[in-house]
């Protein structure tokens, strides 16, 4: 399988004025065409931080990428900011968390749909408004000719998720970038844009990168996962080998501490107790190690590689799930 | 717009239907059956309000009051909405140019801003009209066509730091959006997402300081005329103000007329803009 994107040894570093915070270090990644890959982690890990980096999107004088990003057989990070605007869009889209930010206030939907077909694909404008309404009906938006001469505002949270995910697909994009496309819409909604991103990835033939920190979403919609803590990768693996045969005792806390629909009423609910390692100023060891429940000396003292488990899983653990002789303690 | 005007307070009506008056006035005045505002009457110098053949009455050198405000109108008027206009234009091009880029270049027009802010609006007009439209040689005369260019040149000066701070601070607080980001996700050119994306965001606020600004500005041309570096020849407000202020005991009336027209206007002014400021504040909750 060849893999549509790769990234390689990626890391982020912000200038602060209390010094180099280091939002992702190190991470490498095989996004397989074809393929839907999932990035979980908790809020602050560094997922949306690593998305929009192998983008291309970060900017500013502070930010400070190193590593490569090889899109389609091309070197992303080695190319100019211009040469790289022309994989948006056509190669590359992202679909952003709160839809209500995401869409510009002031101007219609059939506008801001139409922009990116007029600007990027040079269609006139009877041509892009045709592609519009193709659009909105591709994400089942019922009667997409009048929703174009609508405005964000008169819209429900999960309508303009759906004109978002319309907007980023309006150019044909292999890949797509989903940065916690639910996350600000009600619970009830949240399956139906999920399921829809699943469909319309099987339908257009297209990759994707769906951001989450939800792990049940994770299960049911991607093939290959990637956990991602305080910056780091720390386990990834093909979605069935990881839920089959977790390694790290990070994923398996985050798997806890989804809410049980069959525990009992007014049981407390599972949390990670501790917060992440300061990005700044990170500690020696591994950076859950202060949180763990299987936490050794050798954790706190020094920094676990990615190890290979065979079957394409890795994992950056000292003392893994399974390992009997950890599990005793 | 009759929904819009409908649906105003009532000092803004008001405001509303005073400036669009003095607009007609300015546009449409020379129609209306007025002597000629450069002619004096011999026969009535200073005569009071609802005096025959002179409404507002006229002043001590028998200057019709009407005809100037009526024809003053169009030169004050000109003035100001060619100044805060050029002003407009290029202050706001470079306060949301600096503002998305950010850097240098930004810290360098906010500090020229801060510059041109600090020195006081008239001390800097007098200034420059002083350099500019006066001759040392007493037989040179400058005609007031060229006057009235530079009056408006030094008024557009004063006006450029006003809008573009405005246009800047708006510009700040919306090219970091998120709705930007993915229009660069898009792959939208920086052109493209300035016109398309930040300007239609930053408009509102300026609409709203363009009415105070031509307050501003009438105000300025009245007291530069006052002190002698306005369109003191011509035909202005401001000039009316000037040419009868040694003589006003004699013809009271030769100075309220104008002050309280200008008054009025600048008052008007404010309201509407304040109106306008508050109609389109809008944040995101309420739209």
């Amino acid at each position: 399988m060849t893999s549509i994107m790769s990234i390689r040894d990626l890391s982020v570093r912000f200038e602060t004025p209390r010094g180099l915070l280091e939002a992702v270090r190190g991470a490498s990644l095989e996004i397989a065409e074809g393929t839907s890959i999932g990035i979980v982690g908790e809020s602050g890990s560094g997922k949306t931080v690593l998305s929009r980096a192998a983008m291309g999107l970060l900017s500013g004088r502070n930010v400070r990428r190193e590593g490569t990003v090889v899109f389609a057989g091309k070197e992303l990070t080695a190319m100019r900011p211009a040469q790289v605007r022309e994989e948006f869009g056509t190669g590359m889209a992202m679909i952003f968390q709160d839809p209500m930010t995401a869409l510009n206030p002031v101007r219609r939907i059939g506008v801001q749909l139409a922009e990116g077909p007029r600007v990027r694909l040079g269609m006139d404008k009877k041509a892009a408004r045709a592609r519009s309404v193709e659009l909105l009906s591709l994400v089942r938006i019922p009667d997409p000719e009048s929703m174009l001469n609508k405005f964000p505002f008169q819209l429900s949270g999960g309508m303009r998720q759906r004109v978002m995910i319309a907007i980023a697909l309006a150019c044909k994009p292999e890949l797509l970038f989903a940065d916690e496309p639910t996350t600000a819409l009600d619970v009830t909604v949240q399956a139906q844009i999920l399921q829809l991103l699943s469909d319309l990835r099987r339908e257009l033939k297209m990759s994707m990168v769906l951001v989450t920190h939800d792990l049940g979403v994770v299960a049911n919609h991607t093939d290959y996962v990637a956990v991602m803590y305080a910056g780091e990768i720390v386990e990834q693996a093909p979605t069935t080998e990881l839920f089959a045969n977790m390694k790290m005792p990070y994923t398996e806390a985050l798997l806890n501490s989804i809410p049980k629909i069959d525990s009992k009423s007014g049981a407390r609910m599972r949390v990670i107790e501790g917060r992440l390692p300061d990005p700044t100023d990170r500690p020696a060891g591994c950076g859950f190690a202060a949180r763990c429940s299987y936490v050794q000396d050798k954790c706190r003292e020094e920094h676990p590689p990615l190890l290979d488990s065979g079957n394409g899983h890795l994992y950056r653990c000292w003392f893994p799930l399974g390992h009997t002789i950890a599990r005793k303690q | 717009m009759r929904k819009f005007f409908s649906q105003m307070t009532l000092p803004s009506k008001l405001s509303a239907v005073w400036v669009a008056f003095i607009c007609l006035l300015a546009l449409f005045g020379w129609l209306l059956p007025l002597p000629d505002p450069r002619e004096f009457d011999i026969d009535a110098p200073g005569v009071g309000l609802f005096s025959p053949g002179h409404l507002l009455g006229t002043d001590a050198g028998g200057y019709d009051l009407l005809s100037n405000i009526v024809y003053g109108a169009r030169t004050s008027l000109m003035i100001a909405f060619i100044s805060v206009g050029l002003g407009g234009i290029i202050g706001s091009a470079i306060g949301i140019i600096s503002a998305y880029r950010r850097g240098r270049l930004d810290y360098l027009v906010s500090t020229g801003f801060n510059i041109l802010l600090s020195i006081p609006n008239l001390v800097l007009g007098l200034a420059l009209v002083a350099v500019l439209a006066t001759s040392t040689d007493g037989a040179v005369q400058i005609p007031p066509s060229r006057r009235i260019i530079i009056i408006i040149f030094s008024l557009t000066i004063v006006i450029i730091p006003i809008l573009g701070r405005i246009a800047r601070g708006a510009t700040l607080t919306w090219a970091n959006r998120e709705f930007v980001v993915a229009a660069r996700s898009m792959g939208m050119r920086d052109r493209d997402i300035v016109f398309r994306h930040v300007v239609p965001n930053v408009l509102p606020a300026i609409y709203a300081i363009l009415f105070l600004a031509v307050g501003v500005v009438i105000v300025a041309e009245g007291a530069l005329s006052l002190l002698g570096v306005g369109v003191v020849d011509g035909v202005s407000w401001g000039a009316m103000i000037a040419r009868v202020a040694g003589e006003f005991t004699y013809a009271p009336q030769s100075m309220y007329v104008p002050v309280t027209v200008l008054a009025l206007t600048v008052i008007s002014l404010n309201q509407l803009g304040d109106y306008l400021r508050g109609r389109l504040d809008l944040r995101e909750g309420k739209i």
